[in-house]
């Protein structure tokens, strides 16, 4: 049926009777003008100007087009082909541009009390990335991204104006919306301890909204504060970001090939000691290289496989880390069709994205196709829209092992692997795996070659996703209009985890296993809303009208076993059916919305907009499922009352105060059952360790925004300035709490998030000229982000994924971090009131000869606050008659980062640091905790020390000064600045080269560079990290913990039109 | 026309709120049942089955702490037992007592009263009072009255209601198993894995452990009742068949949903003899050796303390063809701790089996060290050779060694672990049900070679003793002995030597039915004849008992039990202050590898705090959660001392145990 309406679009579009337009904008002084808008009269059809100024639109003979830009007077002129627009400059419709707010609402510009960012399809094409929030990335004010790991495929977070919600389980991502359509953007951790063996630090997982392809986009509007977002309702309280694809235009059938390759490698790598080779020294001085025993630290860690050991004195020194990286590609190839007429225009697409990895044997590789259309019939307008996506990612183990296996996935073992190993010789001639310490330690307590898990080991994931929506309106007069909305996302994810053979896993995995999960994603949403629009006099009023209803189904669905009877035949029917289990789950969300906006504006100069919306939800008890919220918001042009001046050319001032409800997750209410247990003849059954709470209110974010927007020296220079506030109060959480209360986790309402902040966007022509013009934009923001008020006695609150190392990430109640971290540390010399001086020596315990450390008893030490004190990006764009140069800067400064590489390589004795003295000697020095007195002592190889009646040697202590060391959070904590060259590109345009245009209309090459600069105090790898891809709750992010390091790429593209 | 649509456009809103409703109603999961819809019959399973966790983790630490094992484990174990300088609080006990356990109490109870199911009331009443006990035992004070409610940040109470709230939900559980129940009403044998449904065990189980709770009150003079006690020891258990004991199996590999520990089988196990961190103290095999100085070897003696194959000779197609068992040796804690002194307190090594003849070469400096191994080579007839200061011994094929070049480990075979094997965690697919002996390697099992036959409480198939006949006896023997009547306190002394010596042999002979004894002559029966002249000898006071000899009986029996703990806290260890009774535990005292001078502040041994008395609530599960309420009560909570602080039943009066309580 959709098919077939396509068709009959398609169809239409080609027998209307529209003629192509093509034309070029400039400015009086003729710089081409990029990003104007033409609008075909009548209509509400429109194109935007290319980088050249050029446009290309199908209208009818004589229709009459409305160019308009900002800082310029919008003219209509006749259209006619090849038509060359000169737009005068006029300070008094300066900010007539045209904005997508909330619901799809164009308004102007102007008219807005609160803070929008649009980005055009060029901005975000500069440093195209698969993953359209990677875009973003210093792009956006009060906008910050973190890209989980640089492996193919991984995920990327992104916030706006800070996190919201404190719990795990609660998403601080914004919204998505295409085409009027939710779009979902969740980072699905289908992984399971118990199923697969797989938590969320085990591997790298994508955003959803990684479905998109980036060359579809149009335009994209970034709303930033709850006022701008109020009408989405309950998922709005995170900013909303709203994305408009492409649209055929009237005119020719339009042909766009581009093709990219693209080159990366690994940005930086941590640098491992090549002095001291395999095993340990025990407490008497021996030297082991052959014993099984834990590492005291880390617990997990096999000592013969730590670099402890003795001096290396032959050549063969292996450079593991650095070989196990290789250089990753990519393909893209993108090829799109669109056309229209007067009535009708379609726009198809398709795309290739074939990616390796820099990690052996990994990759991402994506699909996608998309339909839009519209149809006119008369006063009725229908788009439609359709994309599918195919989306395939071949993972890494990476910083933590299985679950029941021993080792630390790959990555964990690349950072650890002795160098005097050939890491490379990972397999036997029989197949088995190749264990140095084979003979001495069991499997189930050895670790995995890395080579072995890439090559052995298989995990997948495909998506494959299907979104639609079909878009009517209906314009009953001139004033008043009524549009329907059907939307519908799909999508479904297989993973499948396969463990090989002879992997080092417990022993019931020892013959494989395999793990196969699903998740199908089931997303169906309808709109009515109706606006009205009349001018009474010097007033004009808007109302709006709406409701909107959303059915969310996700089902889960997960199949396991283990030991494969008949060799190499890797499926569930060759495991016996008592080593089968299988698992499911359903999961279900409604809510229904009726929402309202009123608006009256007088002259140009003051604009008032108030909007209400009410939710029903069913993830709330039914007595609270109902709850209202309202937003007022003005904005005040004051350079209307002021004489025209070329100073200050445009003014506004603009406010907005919001309230937005958010729901709770499904299921919250109700306390569940684990799965029953046989014991004899009995079943049992008991609760879950998550308690439901049947009287849970909706969380309520009240915020308000005060800006201004300025214009000098007639439009040169821009400057947008915010200052935001906003509350999040009644926070439904499920936190760890009293474990008396019979559960670990309790869903509660209780506290409350405080993001403070502040944006400021400058744009500035320092140079307009006709050959060559440089615009420059620099984005600046900070956030400040506190949870509030929270239980009495609650002192920390953990997201469970991020827990790496020595640190936690958390938020602390009472005024404290929203990213905050908690560790353990060095105590400090006493005062006399017997408190640790800030400043103080350390304290050294004589039981153990070391710095005491401590480990949270009484209170846990908070060790950093993971937001930077601003970050920013500085964005450029230099034309030189057909060449355009970009480059973005993007910034941080400040921020706590926990180096958690460099921990585990102290731990396991392969980082530089532990170099020190050639390993002959450390000194411990401070205050003894016991007396009080003085406490220095050198531990040296060869010499014994008697420490609390036992005697130990110096070799021994080196190697526990390291351990100690470790356990010192602080050594790895920086707070982090940077500058990234994020991207450098340069483009031709061989238009003017081309001199029949019958055929190839346009063509341009481009190369870019990104991130091939970073200029950064952090001494790891790299300072943009995120040890587990957490989203929820304050995330991982800042915690740098054994990751696929992150990349550097080169990439060469032509665009060809046809 | 006008009002013809509205009153449509009316009818439609309408509809479409009903059908609102009902299309917002999907909060409630289809794919699993919620506490609402769970049966009782199913829930007291659960309840009783978790319950062995708690108690078992709780027995596993608490005789750590007491000196009945000696532990490697690094995060408590060895800390509890050997250096005593424990610095986080201890999660598993406090965690699966509230979560896996007692948040089911409220939901069976509630269910049964709606149904008059009086018998799971009462059994919901008694899991009350067996965990909060528990946990006052190890943690002195923690929410209580709040716990288990909504409430996400309860307040916190003290010894006193936390005992008293338990004593009352015994009084209730007896008033409770005295009703009869309608026969519409799920019976308690659907849903009892402990006691079969038998009524009058439970009572009994309730009057044993009222008994047991009010001997905990003998340091105080207003409190303290013996002839309660003997009337509730009249009620309880009277003899071996009213044991109250927890099962274990090993059928399944199914393991638990948050510790992953094996579902079916016995708790003590799942934390004692899972791995091999854990062997037996010289103190606590010195009782089964030289019980009272007499030297007479105890028939209990094979059955506790476990062997491993030693001399083993394989043949050709790699089967054990000759051995000889090797029966642990004591790892000396409290004593001089020569070994433990030499390489750490938890530097005991566990054995590798060796698959060829494996060399190892040990550069032993110190020359007196080097003659004194090179004598134990010859001793033990290995094959060795000496190249200046290195001896390098060879390991047969066959053998289990220490896999360590150094030397001070070489010898540690003779401390064979308690260790034994399940289905769920031995890893040897070969390896069926009825073979729960250790073995370290498949290489090991496919040999034949056991490293070791285990411990008879910790076994996963051994009973979990919840309630027993022989504790009753030692309860009466003590009571007793505290109101002069020794004539009384002999029998009751006599009479629970031989009632643990009946449950063992019982127990014995179901394992030698059921088939264990093939691979583990340790799980055979003992010889009726070594009782009898066992019971005879000197090692059992035949007049004259002492309370140390009535003591150190129980401390023998009870074994991996939190009440030797309680009974040490009672008498103050080894200080000998408590009453006439003299140095009751001789021989218990601080290990030369203590290291808790910050957690035991007392001066002298005569100093409470000088002492174990309870331990610190656990940080991540309760402190940083609840800090507030913890400090309300006790400001002391967070002292790194608070392990020295006497719970309020081991102080004499209130007065004393508020003191400790005040800033």
């Amino acid at each position: 049926m959709i098919m077939f309406a396509m068709f009959c679009m398609i169809t239409n579009n080609l027998i209307a009777q529209t003629v192509p337009i093509t034309g070029t904008v400039l400015s009086d002084d003729g710089t081409p003008l990029a990003g104007v808008t033409v609008l075909i009269g009548g209509t509400n059809k429109a194109v935007v100007t290319d980088n050249a100024g050029k446009f290309s639109i199908s209208a009818s003979a004589n229709a009459l087009l409305q160019f308009s830009y900002v800082g310029f007077a919008t003219q209509k002129i006749k259209a006619s082909p090849g038509m060359v627009v000169h737009l005068v400059k006029d300070e008094s419709h300066q900010m007539e541009d045209v904005v997508v707010t909330a619901m799809g609402v164009k308004k102007e510009r102007k008219a807005l009390g609160y803070s929008v960012t649009e980005i055009n399809a060029g901005e975000l094409m500069k440093n195209k990335n698969t993953n359209l929030v990677n875009s973003l990335n210093g792009k956006v004010p009060g906008v910050n991204i973190t890209q989980f790991s640089g492996s193919a495929g991984a995920g990327a977070s992104i916030t706006i104006r800070g996190g919201n919600s404190t719990s795990d389980s609660r998403q601080n991502q914004p919204l998505f919306v295409i085409d009027g359509i939710i779009y979902d953007n969740s980072t699905t951790v289908s992984g399971n301890t118990g199923t697969d063996g797989l938590s969320r630090s085990n591997t790298t997982y994508s955003n959803r909204i990684m479905d998109v392809n980036p060359e579809d986009i149009e335009n994209l509007s970034v709303l930033k504060g709850a006022a701008a977002a109020a009408l989405y309702g309950s998922r709005a309280a995170d900013g909303v970001i709203i994305i408009t694809t492409k649209k055929g235009s009237e005119g020719n059938v339009k042909v766009n090939v581009s093709s990219k390759i693209s080159t990366s490698w690994a940005n930086k790598l941590p640098d491992a000691q090549k002095e001291f080779g395999n095993g340990s020294y025990s407490s008497n001085g021996v030297f082991n290289n052959n014993t099984y025993a834990s590492n005291p630290l880390s617990g997990t860690t096999l000592l013969m496989y730590n670099s402890w050991g003795q001096k290396i004195t032959s050549d063969s020194i292996y450079d593991n880390i650095g070989s196990f990286f290789q250089h990753g590609t990519i393909y893209d190839n993108n090829v799109s069709v669109s056309g229209g007429s007067k009535n009708g225009s379609f726009y198809l697409s398709g795309s290739n994205f074939n990616q390796t990895g820099i990690v052996p044997s990994t990759g991402f590789k994506k699909t996608t196709f998309r339909f839009n259309g519209e149809q006119k019939y008369g006063n009725l307008t229908v788009n439609a829209n359709a994309a599918y996506s195919n989306a395939n990612t071949d993972r890494t183990l990476t910083t933590a092992g299985l679950y029941a296996g021993g080792g630390g996935g790959a990555m964990g073992g690349v950072y650890s692997f002795p160098q005097v190993f050939n890491m490379k010789n990972y397999i036997n001639a029989d197949g088995s795996q190749h264990r140095i310490y084979a003979g001495t330690v069991a499997l189930e307590n050895d670790i995995d070659n890395p080579y072995w898990i890439v090559n052995m080991d298989n995990l997948t994931s495909q998506t494959r996703r299907f979104t639609g929506g079909i878009n009517a309106t209906y314009k009953l007069t001139n004033w008043w209009d009524v549009i329907g909305r059907v939307g519908y996302d799909q999508y479904n994810t297989n993973d499948y985890t396969y463990i090989a053979p002879g992997s080092a896993v417990s022993p019931l995995y020892q013959n494989g296993r395999l793990s196969k999960n699903l998740v199908d994603y089931t997303y169906v949403t309808t709109t009515v809303m109706s606006n009205f629009h009349k001018s009474f006099g010097d007033f004009d009023t808007h109302l709006m009208l709406g409701t909107t209803s959303e059915k969310t189904d996700v089902t889960n669905q997960n199949h396991w076993g283990y030991n494969f009877i008949t060799a190499n035949s890797i499926n569930f029917n060759n495991i016996a059916t008592a080593n089968q289990f299988f698992k499911d789950g359903l999961t279900r969300k409604r809510l229904v919305g009726a929402y309202g906006e009123v608006g009256l504006s007088y002259k140009d100069i003051a604009y008032i907009t108030a909007t209400g919306r009410n939710d029903w939800t069913s993830t709330l008890p039914v007595n609270n499922s109902s709850y209202f919220y309202p937003s007022i918001s003005g904005s005040f042009v004051f350079t209307s009352l002021l004489p025209k001046n070329s100073i200050l050319s445009f003014g506004k001032v603009r406010g907005s105060w919001a309230q937005v409800g958010k729901d709770a997750n499904p299921y919250a209410t109700l306390t569940y059952l684990n799965s029953p247990i046989t014991i004899g003849a009995f079943n049992g059954v008991g609760n879950q360790y998550t308690s439901g709470n049947p009287i849970l209110l909706p969380e309520i974010q009240k915020s308000w925004e005060v800006g201004a927007e300025l214009r000098f020296l007639n439009g040169r220079i821009g400057l947008d300035y915010t200052y935001y506030h906003s509350e999040t109060s009644n926070q439904i959480a499920q936190p760890r709490l009293s474990n008396a209360s019979g559960y670990i986790f309790k869903s509660i309402n209780s506290g409350s998030v405080l993001n403070t902040g502040m944006e400021i966007s400058v744009t500035g022509k320092p140079i307009v000229k006709k050959d060559f013009g440089w615009d420059v934009t620099l984005n600046w923001s900070y956030n400040k982000g506190r949870l509030g008020t929270f239980l009495p006695g609650v002192s920390y609150f953990y997201p469970t994924d991020a827990q790496f190392g020595t640190v936690k990430a958390a938020s602390i109640p009472n005024g404290g971090y929203f990213l905050g971290m908690t560790g353990t540390t060095f105590f400090r010399e006493l005062d006399a009131n017997k408190v640790e001086m800030p400043n103080g020596r350390y304290q050294v315990d004589p039981n153990s000869g070391l710095y005491r450390v401590n480990t949270g008893v009484p209170t846990v030490p908070i060790v950093g606050n993971r937001e930077p004190d601003f970050i920013g990006g500085l964005s450029n764009n230099l034309r030189y008659k057909r060449f355009l140069l970009s480059f973005l800067l993007d910034f941080r400064k400040g921020g706590a980062i926990y180096n958690g590489t460099e921990y585990a390589m102290i731990t396991n004795g392969l980082d530089k640091k532990t170099l020190l003295n050639d390993r002959q000697s450390v000194t411990v020095s401070g205050v003894n905790y016991l007396t009080g007195a003085d406490f220095s002592q050198t531990y040296t190889a060869g010499q014994t020390y008697t420490i609390n009646g036992t005697n130990v040697a110096g070799t021994y202590m080196i190697q526990q000064y390291w351990l100690n060391y470790a356990a010192n959070s602080m050594n790895f904590i920086q707070s982090v600045n940077w500058v990234k060259l994020r991207s450098l590109s340069l483009t031709y345009d061989f238009g003017g080269i081309i001199k029949s245009k019958k055929i190839v209309k346009d063509l341009t090459a481009t190369a870019v560079g990104t991130n091939l600069f970073t200029w950064t105090n952090y001494k790891g790898m790299d300072p943009e990290v995120s040890a587990a891809g957490g989203t929820g709750g304050s995330g991982s992010t800042g915690i740098d913990y054994l990751g696929v390091p992150a990349v550097a790429s080169f990439t060469f593209g032509v665009n060809v039109t046809f | 026309m006008r009002t013809s649509k509205y009153i449509i456009l009316g009818c439609l809103l309408a509809v479409g709120a009903t059908s609102c409703k009902k299309w917002l109603d999907v909060n409630t999961d289809p794919s699993s049942p919620n506490n609402g819809s769970a049966a009782i019959q199913n829930r007291l399973p659960w309840i009783e089955h978790f319950y062995q966790y708690t108690s078992g983790v709780a027995n596993y630490r608490a005789a750590a702490q007491s000196g009945v094992y000696y532990s490697t484990n690094g995060s408590n174990g060895n800390q509890l037992s050997t250096t005593w300088n424990v610095n986080t609080g201890n999660t598993t006990p406090y965690q699966t007592w509230f979560v896996e356990v007692a948040s089911n109490l409220n939901d069976l109870y509630n269910t049964a009263q709606k149904q008059n199911a009086y018998h799971y009331m009462a059994a919901a009443d008694v899991f009350h009072a067996l965990g909060f006990m528990e946990m006052l035992d190890l943690y002195g004070e923690m929410p209580y009255t709040q716990a288990l409610t909504q409430n996400p940040s309860p307040g916190y109470d003290d010894g006193k209601t936390i005992y008293n709230g338990c004593m009352a939900k015994l009084n209730e559980a007896i008033s409770l198993f005295s009703k009869a129940q309608d026969a519409t009403v799920p019976s308690l044998v659907a849903g009892d894995l402990w006691n079969g449904g038998s009524v009058d065990k439970w009572t009994k189980l309730c009057w044993g452990l009222k008994a047991r709770y009010m001997l905990k009150l003998s340091k105080k003079a207003d409190l303290y009742n013996a002839d309660s006690i003997l009337y509730c020891l009249s009620k309880g258990p009277q003899s071996i068949a009213d044991n109250i004991v927890g099962p274990g199996l090993n059928n399944s590999t199914v393991t638990d949903y948050l510790i992953g520990d094996p579902v079916v089988t016995n708790g003590n196990f799942d934390y004692v003899a899972y791995g091999s961190t854990q062997r037996i103290t010289q103190y606590y095999i010195d009782k089964l050796t030289n019980m009272r100085g007499s030297g007479v070897i105890d028939p209990r003696m094979t059955k506790i303390v476990p062997a491993s194959m030693a001399n083993v000779k394989l043949d050709a197609s790699g089967r054990i063809s000759s051995y000889t068992w090797l029966r642990a040796i004591g790892v000396d804690v409290h004593g001089t701790a020569t070994r433990l002194v030499k390489g750490g307190s938890a530097s005991i090594n566990s054995v590798t089996f060796a698959t060829k003849n494996t060399n190892i070469a040990y550069k032993i400096a110190n020359a007196t060290d080097r003659a004194n191994f090179i004598n134990d080579q010859t001793t033990y007839g290995r094959t060795f050779s000496v190249s200046n200061d290195t001896v390098t011994v060879t390991y047969p094929v066959g053998s289990n060694y220490i896999n360590s070049a150094n030397y001070l480990y070489a010898g540690d075979t003779v401390y064979v672990n308690v260790r034994s094997s399940a289905l769920a965690t031995s890893g040897i697919a070969a390896q069926g049900p009825t073979d729960v002996s250790w073995y370290q390697s498949t290489a090991a099992f496919n040999a034949g070679v056991v490293a070791s036959t285990g411990s008879f409480q910790i076994r996963p198939v051994s009973d979990q003793e919840i309630l027993t006949y022989h504790e009753m006896c030692f309860i009466k023997a003590e009571v007793y002995m505290r109101k002069n009547d020794m004539a009384n306190a002999l029998i009751a002394y006599k009479a629970g030597i031989q009632a643990h010596m009946d449950m063992m042999q019982a127990k014995l002979t179901s394992w030698q039915a059921a088939g264990y004894t093939a691979t583990n002559p340790d799980m055979a029966p003992m010889k009726t004849a070594d009782i009898s002249a066992y019971m005879a000898s000197a090692a059992v006071a035949q007049g004259n008992v002492t309370m140390s000899d009535i003591m150190l009986q129980k401390y023998l029996a009870m074994g991996c039990s939190i009440e030797n703990w309680n009974d040490m806290r009672r008498f103050n260890y080894s200080v000998g202050n408590v009453g006439s009774f003299g140095v009751v535990y001789p021989g218990f005292q601080r290990s030369p590898l203590f290291a808790g001078t910050a957690l035991y502040t007392g001066s002298g041994t005569s100093d409470p705090r000088y002492w174990p008395r309870r331990w610190s609530l656990p940080n991540t599960l309760e402190l940083n959660y609840n800090i507030s309420n913890a400090l309300a009560l006790n400001p002391h909570a967070t002292d790194a001392n608070i392990w020295s602080m006497p719970i309020w039943w081991d102080c004499a009066t209130d007065a004393e145990y508020n003191g400790y309580l005040s800033k």
